[in-house]
């Protein structure tokens, strides 16, 4: 028997292949250029969820992951010609170094100061990047030489390419997220999230189950980073490892809705609108504004919707799919 | 290197441990009363920079008297963030608790940014460049205010906390909040003194400042980090180990900068806070 055309099927299907055609639909490159930076924080904010929503451990130096994958990317691309496709998985790998440590200090602190030490891991990275510029080229940061069309550099002409890299990163996050939510490990990080203590007394290994939610989050983390320096062909210091970039990864997390699957994904999609349409509205004449309101939107959030946006979307989608037609099912 | 350039250093360092432990004071208090870290604290201190600036650049009003504003202002705003911010989430989980506070930071720099552009701003003052030499070592008379200033503001703190009812009454809530209300104190009362006082304190470390350091919006995140470090160094909730902690971090900042340079100072304060982390995690004062 056929599988039945179901609307538990299709919907996401159809989306799916929404999203193959947006940029066809769009009326010009800023568009594309929007949707490029909302899948990049969907990488990010995915990432961060792994660790931050779903084990509860609240980091504020993701940007240290991001930065770290950007800059090895950058510097083997330049010194050595490395293929950004093979710096992908380098960038992400030197990131998930880097956890390791972090990951035997870090986790000996539980709340706020787990939070705080996060901050000063990504604080002592940005400067000594500012230091060593010789290797790091200080507060100037790095720039890639475009090189035209070029698949193999990851360099092209035109943005769709880079879109469908992102669809791709962005699917990847969200796909190994939900894969993550259906084994042991998944069940271990929401019972630490719950209630540690309580988790330990059932005798989940917390440190262990911790350290590799926290290796797979900065593997992510790290992998953004490189998409996004090859994206953008530059990156410094201050925007790759600033208090100002951990913060905005995790506000993409809390606002969509931590520890679900697709709450990042609301996330990037409202903030990216959001700051995106303030600054169309106000043509950049306010600094300071979009962060501000958004600041605003967080605490807003914090206040009186603690779940963020992903309870509300789910009962529209359960309301939509219910509602919808289901011809397999009715033949 | 003689001998001359490292006392330099070391005193440079002590005077500016002051301002720390100011800072790190007002931190240490709201979390040991209301349990909750302040992650805009540093954008309190860059409040109260600003006001000072303001009341200097619009009206001539000197710095130091400028405390007198800064301090009561910087104190109810610190009610009002009590009362409209925190106290909702009092019994919330920890995402909510850090990130109402990251949040109200995020509002407040970019609010600056918004008010008074990203300019670097400085006030100019008759006495800003007077210097006491001791022996071969000068000591710019603004630094020295402000480290005697931030001295007399906790030893005034202390005192309150030691010696009033109303002192008495809060370090019973941050104790025990359960046996304190048996005791017939109102906890939700001493939460808005609490973070009234610690927003006062560190406005007053920015007013201290404002003579001998530049105003711009973002300029709170260095005093955030470095309080972090000073209160979770001296035990978090401790006020005696926040002003230890802070002579540490103040000296090892100074010492840093003088042997591994200008950039790499606050490097090395984060070093002594990994080793902190690692070896005593619950700070200086804290049980083992």
């Amino acid at each position: 028997m056929r599988a039945a055309l179901t609307p538990e099927r299709y919907v996401p299907a159809g989306t799916l292949l929404f999203l193959l055609v947006l940029p066809f639909l769009l009326p010009n490159p800023f568009y594309v250029h929007i949707v490029v930076m909302m899948f990049t924080f969907v990488i990010l904010g995915g990432a961060w969820n792994i660790l931050s929503g779903y084990a509860g451990q609240l980091s504020l130096g993701h940007a240290a992951f991001f930065g770290t994958g950007a800059y090895v990317s950058m510097l083997l691309v330049n010194h050595y010609g490395t293929s950004p496709w093979i710096t992908l998985w380098i960038g992400g790998f030197a990131a998930l170094l880097l956890s390791l440590p972090v990951g035997f200090i870090c986790f000996r602190l539980q709340g706020p100061y787990f939070t705080i030490a996060t901050i000063g891991l990504a604080e002592t990275l940005r400067l000594l990047v500012l230091h060593f510029r010789e290797i790091t080229n200080g507060a100037q940061g790095l720039t890639v030489p475009f090189k035209g069309n070029s698949p193999w550099q990851m360099q092209f002409d035109s943005k769709l390419p880079y879109y469908y890299i992102a669809l791709v990163l962005a699917i990847a996050v969200l796909w190994i997220t939900r894969c993550m939510e259906g084994v042991r490990l998944g069940h271990y990080l929401v019972a630490i999230g719950q209630n540690q203590e309580a988790a330990e007394a059932l005798g989940i290994n917390s440190a262990q189950a911790k350290r590799r939610a926290l290796a797979l989050s900065a593997f992510l983390t790290g992998v953004g980073g490189v998409f996004y320096a090859q994206y953008t062909y530059v990156i410094h210091p201050d925007s790759a490892f600033g208090l100002g970039h951990s913060i905005q990864i995790a506000m993409v997390a809390i606002m969509g809705g931590v520890g679900t699957v697709l709450g990042p994904a609301l996330g990037a999609i409202i903030m990216e609108f959001f700051i995106q349409s303030t600054q169309i509205v106000f043509a950049g004449q306010y600094p300071g504004l979009e962060l501000m309101v958004y600041g605003g939107l967080l605490v807003a959030v914090i206040l009186w919707r603690p779940r963020g946006v992903f309870p509300w979307f789910d009962r529209l989608y359960r309301g939509l799919i219910a509602r919808l037609p289901s011809p397999g099912r009715a033949a | 290197m003689d001998l001359t350039t490292f006392l330099q250093a070391l005193i440079t360092g002590i005077l500016m441990a002051g301002i720390y432990a100011l800072v790190g004071i007002g931190l240490t208090l709201i979390f040991g009363v209301v349990r909750i870290v302040n992650f805009a604290h540093g954008e309190f201190v860059m409040l109260g920079m600003y006001i000072t600036f303001w009341l200097w650049k619009l009206w001539g009003l000197d710095p130091y008297l400028a405390l007198l504003v800064t301090m009561p202002v910087m104190f109810c705003f610190g009610v009002l963030v009590q009362r409209f911010l925190l106290q909702p989430i009092l019994r919330a989980p920890d995402l909510a608790q850090i990130f109402m506070t990251v949040g109200l930071g995020v509002i407040l720099s970019n609010a600056a940014l918004l008010g008074f552009t990203a300019d670097f701003r400085s006030v100019k003052i008759a006495y800003a460049e007077w210097v006491w030499r001791l022996g071969g070592v000068s000591v710019p008379v603004t630094r020295l205010f402000a480290f005697l200033g931030a001295l007399l503001l906790a030893g005034l703190l202390t005192l309150f906390l030691r010696k009033t009812d109303m002192g008495k009454a809060l370090r019973a809530v941050a104790q025990d909040r359960e046996v304190s209300m048996l005791l017939g104190v109102n906890p939700e009362r001493m939460y808005l003194l609490a973070v009234g006082l610690g927003a006062a304190l560190a406005g007053a470390a920015g007013g201290l400042i404002v003579p001998f350091f530049y105003v711009f919006p973002t300029v709170g995140a260095i005093f955030g980090l470095i309080a972090f470090v000073v209160v979770i160094l001296g035990t978090l909730g401790s006020v005696e180990g926040a002003m230890l902690a802070a002579l540490i971090v103040g000296v090892a900042e100074s010492l840093g900068i003088l042997f591994a340079g200008a950039d790499l100072g606050l490097v090395v304060v984060f070093a002594i806070l990994v080793v902190a982390l690692v070896f005593r995690p619950s700070g200086l004062m804290g049980a083992r």
